[in-house]
């Protein structure tokens, strides 16, 4: 069995992974700034935090944004946050 | 004796039932308005229990009391500055442990509380079986089951309230307890906050700290700095220790606390009803299926409100205007006489706007909102509505604002930060609302085909794209992602769906009538001043020569500020016939709708406007909405008259 870390978004559709980081870009100074700390705390308050287990419900058509299940909740994700969110999927 | 008086806060997660049971403790003795100052709405209530007058607040739906929104920054500070006797947190016992999270934030703040264990229902559908007396335990708070849309348990709830107001209670909390790397260097940064006069307790300010939460930091700041400097420093180690930011180990050992407790609250079983909301969700969200379901419940409720709203429209209109003749005779034609009938006709305008479009449009809108439809075409729309910096939930006042503008302007709310409820808003003042769809019906639609009538529409959305997405790129800022809760679908509220609706009722009737009647007032008294036909004259350069219309629409466009509709109202009465075809050429009436579409928004959405984001924002977009009407009329005109050469 092969451990990779991914984007949330590389993600098939049913498939579960495991929240590794969250980069929030920009490097470290600039990543704390405002609008970057607010996009992590967010992602955070709503139960994505490292080691939780993410499954990827569907998405939408055109790139749109992701369901996906995270502590007994359904989300709606936008793709560009999604895109951010590292997680280790086992295949 | 004296009332004694008791201030109970409810406080929860979004779409947990908060309002419904909002709605049974406070029966018809409401108030919402907004938070002094604030775009976010604060809805208050009384209710007599027990020899106590209860004032009960209703905090907004919030996952985190964290400053990520304005919603979440008000929700703490009322609890921490205002002190209510008893929080009263009401939890979705289908999703435990988001909501536990939610909790534990609240005890953090370390106020009084007792816990809701609302849809219990919904669980055990679920197969979520939850051990209550355990979780009362775990958490060191009294927990009531609930089924609020039923009305089961709220009489105890309300009980255990003011129980624990009685007894006392805070005392006895489990306190909530982090890994020893960060309670270390939380305890060390408590001393240091005992320090200094603060309103929030001492423990959470040092948490809130070493997560980094911005306004805390700012006002620490000012008392002493050295304690954020501290905190900076203590963070950073913790930091160094786990590998992830001080926030997020901290997010996330509360998060662990919370799903530890849920775990041992709660035992799954096999659920027990077939999932009939999963496969409903299953096939609104579908990639597919998923657009032509939203687009055959949007075009129904269109085409249904129109129908019934244009039917209840003209009945009404004809009602009160047979009242015209018996109620000059009353007062007379002279100046008074007109003065008075015309602060009746902009009531009337009001009311037959708001009974037959807002009233039906809100009813069905809250329907899909409680019952989760509305979070699903969110979703299905997000892509879209993110080429204009917004994302899907902006989508709703975008809906909205077909019944009326005004609604739609107050429901932009929903966006999180001020920057989207600017962006949403603007958008929302170009969408075609009823009264424009009378124009664009009963003009082009009627003497052009629906073609053309479809046409317009089309471009309009058109127009809404583009605009908006220039506006996005010219307001400076980072558009936010969607991030919502979907939660499983259920049978509305009926009660809370119909007070919901009654409240935006009043509420358009506070913002909209006095202006409606001012400026009726005002259009009538130029009228009889005889300044109508001198301002005309002075618009013909732009409504004759630029416009190519006739000169006497610029008198009809003055009046369409009022109420869009009455742009055609007028030109039948100055022109003294309903049939347009006889005094303007086709292409004079597109031209013509267009710029009525377009060209200032009404005076009641302005008023909504200025009431949401202040009266020189409200400005700009009026102004460049008159600008870009005329130069799109003018051009539309050069182009139209071009093509049928």
């Amino acid at each position: 069995m092969e451990k990779r870390e991914v984007p949330l978004t590389a993600l098939k559709d049913g498939e579960t992974g495991i929240v590794i980081s969250v980069k929030t870009g920009h490097g470290r100074g600039r990543g704390r700034r405002r609008g970057m700390w607010g996009f992590e705390k967010r992602l955070m308050d709503m139960g994505l935090t490292p080691g939780t287990k993410v499954t990827v419900v569907k998405s939408a058509p055109f790139h749109g944004p992701l369901e996906i299940l995270v502590r007994g909740s359904r989300l709606a994700l936008g793709r560009g946050m999604a895109e951010r969110i590292f997680v280790e999927i086992e295949r | 004796m004296a009332k004694k008086k008791l201030l109970i806060a409810l406080a929860g997660n979004a779409n947990v039932g908060k309002s419904v049971i909002f709605n049974h403790l406070t029966g018809l003795h409401q108030h919402i308005g907004n938070w002094p100052g604030k775009t976010v709405e604060k809805a208050e209530g009384t209710l007599h229990f027990k020899g106590y007058t209860i004032d009960i607040i209703d905090l907004p739906g919030i996952y985190s009391l964290s400053t990520y929104s304005l919603e979440e920054l008000i929700s703490r500070k009322y609890i921490a500055v205002e002190k209510p006797d008893v929080v009263i947190n009401v939890v979705d016992a289908s999703v435990l442990e988001r909501n536990l999270y939610f909790t534990l934030q609240l005890m953090e703040l370390e106020t009084p509380m007792v816990i809701a264990l609302n849809q219990m229902d919904m669980a055990k559908r679920k197969g979520i079986q939850i051990d209550v007396e355990k979780l009362e335990k775990l958490l060191g708070i009294p927990v009531i089951p609930t089924v609020a849309i039923k009305g089961v348990g709220i009489f105890q709830l309300l009980e255990k309230a003011v129980e624990v107001v009685e007894k006392g209670q805070a005392a006895k909390y489990v306190s909530v307890k982090y890994g020893e790397e960060v309670e270390e260097r939380i305890a060390k940064l408590t001393k240091m906050v005992e320090e200094v006069q603060f309103w929030y307790p001492p423990r959470y300010v040092a948490i809130k700290l070493l997560e980094g939460d911005e306004e805390i930091e700012r006002e620490i700041k000012k008392l002493n700095p050295q304690i954020v400097s501290t905190a900076k420093k203590l963070a950073s180690e913790i930091e160094k220790l786990h590998g992830h930011s001080c926030s997020t180990v901290i997010t996330s050992e509360r998060y662990e606390i919370a799903g530890c407790i849920a775990r041992e609250a709660q035992k799954l079983v096999s659920p027990i009803k077939p999932k009939l909301g999963e496969s409903l969700h299953n096939i609104t969200t579908h990639k597919i299926m998923g657009y032509p379901i939203m687009a055959f419940v949007l075009l129904l409720i269109f085409y249904s409100i129109f129908t019934f709203g244009g039917y209840l429209s003209d009945l009404l209109n004809n009602l009160f205007y047979g009242w015209e003749p018996n109620f000059l005779s009353l007062f007379g034609t002279e100046i008074v006489g007109k003065l008075v009938w015309s602060v009746l006709e902009g009531i009337i305008a009001g009311v037959t706007i708001a009974l037959p479009y807002i009233v039906p449009f809100y009813i069905i809108l809250y329907f899909l909102e409680d019952s989760g439809y509305l979070s699903r075409i969110a979703f299905l729309m997000d892509n879209v509505m993110h080429k204009m910096g917004l994302h899907g939930k902006a989508f709703i006042p975008l809906i909205l604002g077909y019944g009326c503008n005004v609604p739609a302007c107050l429901g932009c709310r929903i966006m999180e930060t001020q920057r989207e409820r600017l962006l949403a808003a603007f958008a929302t003042t170009l969408v075609p609302c009823a009264a424009r769809t009378v124009i664009i019906l009963g003009l082009v639609g009627k003497y052009l085909g629906i073609q053309w009538a479809l046409t317009l529409y089309i471009f309009d959305l058109a127009v809404i794209f583009i605009l908006g997405r220039l506006a996005f790129k010219a307001l400076p800022g980072e558009p936010t992602a969607l991030i919502m809760e979907m939660s499983d679908y259920r049978w509305p509220h009926i009660k809370t769906v119909l007070k919901q609706t009654w409240f935006r009722l009043t509420e358009f009737i506070k913002i909209a009538f006095p202006l409606i009647i001012v400026g009726s007032l005002a259009i009538k008294l130029a009228e009889i001043l005889g300044l109508l036909e001198p301002i005309a004259m002075m618009l013909s350069p732009i409504t004759v020569a630029w416009l190519g219309l006739p000169a006497i629409t610029g008198i009809t466009l003055i009046f369409g500020v009022l109420r869009k509709e009455l742009t055609l109202v007028m030109l039948a009465t100055l022109f003294g016939t309903t049939n347009f075809a006889e005094i303007l050429s086709p292409i004079q009436m597109v031209v013509f709708t267009l710029v009525a579409m377009f060209y200032i928004p009404c005076i009641a959405t302005i008023a909504a406007l200025t009431k949401e984001f202040g009266w020189k924002k409200a400005l700009y977009i009026t102004i460049f909405e008159i600008i870009f009407a005329i130069g799109l009329g003018g051009i539309a005109f050069r182009i139209l008259t071009l093509l049928t050469f």
